[in-house]
């Protein structure tokens, strides 16, 4: 729950941004505002098209073009990807894949490497034979599970998901968003949710924000929001999850 | 079902087509890799050996590709010959592919003005024929084995470069590349390292068709007249030597030619093989 006291990891006010130069300049966020507390989980639902990831890469610093306030208090926040096929080296194994984000952070000690990577497979449930494994050698829900061991690694407290488990069938969604929920629990996370499925942010996050046309039109707890919807585009949005279920 | 099942069949019918093209390519540039290479260190005859007893002999035990009108032996100087093509065929690819492959992964992965124009300078220079242009440069620094290794292979640097770039394109904005960015990855590292390694297919497949290209553009520069001299004679300068006996010596050209011809197509087949092993990977 967010802390009133405690410094938000993420603080966002009046945040516009912009893709395209010239006259293809087009506007996508208008207006956005909302603080992220360490420890917390926060869901950003929304249909597609409506700026989600665009968000994601403002907090990551992937969106240059931009007006408001934005300040993120962490260092190195990482991001998971929707697709697991895309954002997994394909010509990498597993092993390398996860070793790679602490050379890039100067952990120049291989057996200390190992002792880590070692460490983050046991943490997402997988086994020292997958290390050896490609991408392409493993099953869609183990992939997403390397994803999130590689963005684990360097230590960072900030993670963005962006539609981590859109990609999934049903029951290996519950599976990772477990895995989800444990490790923010033992490592103290604070996640970026992001999902156009009000269902699966409903099992992982306290607090969630309505996106549509790019800005923020609710925001509360998730209890609150599934209940009692207040902005038309909410309820539409909580009707078309429930007819799906 | 039925459709399914036919399908399956096709499919791996293909597959074992493609599979014949690569190891038949294979088979078939090792052993004129093995040829050549046994051509560096021995010959039946020294190739620039007259024997006035021999002149004009016919294939036979003795001369297995005859002799030609000076009474050379003609296998001698064939071995000689498609190892001087090889090697400069490999500088010449050597000097074309690394640079382009430079060139094209930094133009690819950072777009921009400068790629922009140096895309633009490589169309002009693809844009004749690349024998003609070396010709041209060949007439500046006057002929030799490494003046033409040097204007075959800068010549050749476009269309490596073109090659990479389109790669290079295709993943700089993938997944796993941003997610390498995220990590604080270099930029060069990425390149190198996390990249690359994605497009050896392509890049293999290309330096097949470049090396085809290099025999090529090499022996008919040779036929030309312009080419490597006569003292380390390639496949190309004995085809133009046997010119004026054709019919009355055709081993003096069939053979050379006949070498060149089974180089070229056992790496056309490689390349055509790793082609199509791609094309089912995708
Ligand atoms: N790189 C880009 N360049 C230009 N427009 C983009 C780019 N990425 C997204 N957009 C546009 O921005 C809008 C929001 O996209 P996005 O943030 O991906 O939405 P969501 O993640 O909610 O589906 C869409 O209209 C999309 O077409
Ligand atoms: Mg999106």
């Amino acid at each position: 729950m967010a802390d009133s006291m405690a410094e938000p990891i993420v603080h966002i006010r009046d945040l516009n941004s912009w893709y395209g130069r010239g006259k293809d300049r087009k506007q996508v966020l208008r207006g956005v505002s909302l603080d992220l507390a360490p420890g917390e989980a926060l869901g950003i639902v929304g249909e597609s098209g409506s700026g989600k990831s665009t968000l994601a890469k403002c907090v990551l610093g992937m969106v240059t073009d931009i007006t408001g306030e934005l300040a993120v208090n962490s260092p190195r926040p990482q991001m998971v990807f929707q697709d697991p096929y895309g954002s997994l080296n394909p010509a990498k194994k597993v092993g390398w894949i996860l070793e790679e984000p602490l050379r890039a952070a100067g952990v120049k000690d291989r057996e200390e490497r190992r002792r880590r990577v070692a460490k983050f497979l046991s943490l997402v449930g997988l086994e020292e034979g997958h290390l050896g494994r490609r991408p392409a050698q493993l099953s869609g829900g183990q992939r997403q599970r390397v994803a999130i061991a590689a963005a684990l690694i360097q230590g960072s407290r900030l993670i963005v998901l962006d539609e981590p488990v859109s990609a999934l069938d049903v029951t290996l969604q519950a599976q990772i968003l477990r895995l989800l929920a444990d490790l923010k629990e033992e490592l103290g996370l604070s996640y970026l949710f992001i999902s156009h499925d009000l269902a699966v942010v409903y099992q992982l996050c306290g607090r969630v924000a309505v996106m549509t046309g790019g800005e923020i039109v609710e925001e509360g707890d998730v209890d609150e929001i599934y209940d009692h919807p207040k902005h038309p585009y909410t309820k539409k949005l909580l009707e078309a999850s429930l007819t799906l279920d | 079902m039925v459709f399914a099942r036919q399908r399956k069949q096709a499919d791996t019918k293909n597959r074992k087509q493609k599979n014949w093209y690569l190891t038949i390519g294979i088979v078939l540039t090792a052993c004129m890799l093995i040829f050549i290479t046994v051509g560096f260190f021995w010959t039946p005859y020294k190739p620039s050996a007259l024997s006035a007893a021999d002149r004009e002999a016919a294939p036979s035990l003795r001369h297995l590709f005859g002799c030609d009108q000076m009474g050379r032996d003609v296998f001698s100087r064939t071995l000689e010959g498609a190892g001087s093509t090889l090697t400069i065929a490999l500088a010449v690819l050597a000097v074309g592919a690394v640079c382009g492959l430079v060139i094209g992964a930094l133009c690819g992965y950072y777009g921009g003005r400068l790629d922009a124009l140096i895309m633009r300078l490589c169309d002009a220079v693809a844009a004749f024929p690349s024998v003609l242009l070396a010709l041209v440069v060949l007439a500046v620094t006057g002929p030799g084995k490494y003046n033409v290794i040097g204007a075959l292979g800068v010549l050749f640097i476009p269309s490596f470069a073109r090659l990479v770039r389109g790669e290079f394109l295709k993943y700089r904005d993938r997944d796993f590349v941003q997610s390498a960015r995220l990590m604080g990855v270099g930029d060069l590292r990425i390149i190198f390292v996390h990249i690359l390694p994605n497009i050896w297919p392509v890049l293999l497949s290309g330096l097949t068709i470049g090396f085809n290209n290099a025999v090529l553009a090499e022996a008919s520069m040779s036929y030309l007249g312009i080419g490597v001299s006569p003292t380390e004679p390639s496949l190309g300068y004995m085809l133009k030597d046997a010119q004026g006996v054709f019919f009355t010596l055709p081993w003096c050209t069939a053979f050379p030619a006949a070498v060149a011809i089974l180089l070229i197509l056992g790496m056309g087949m490689v390349g055509e093989g790793i082609r199509e092993r791609m094309g089912v990977a995708s």
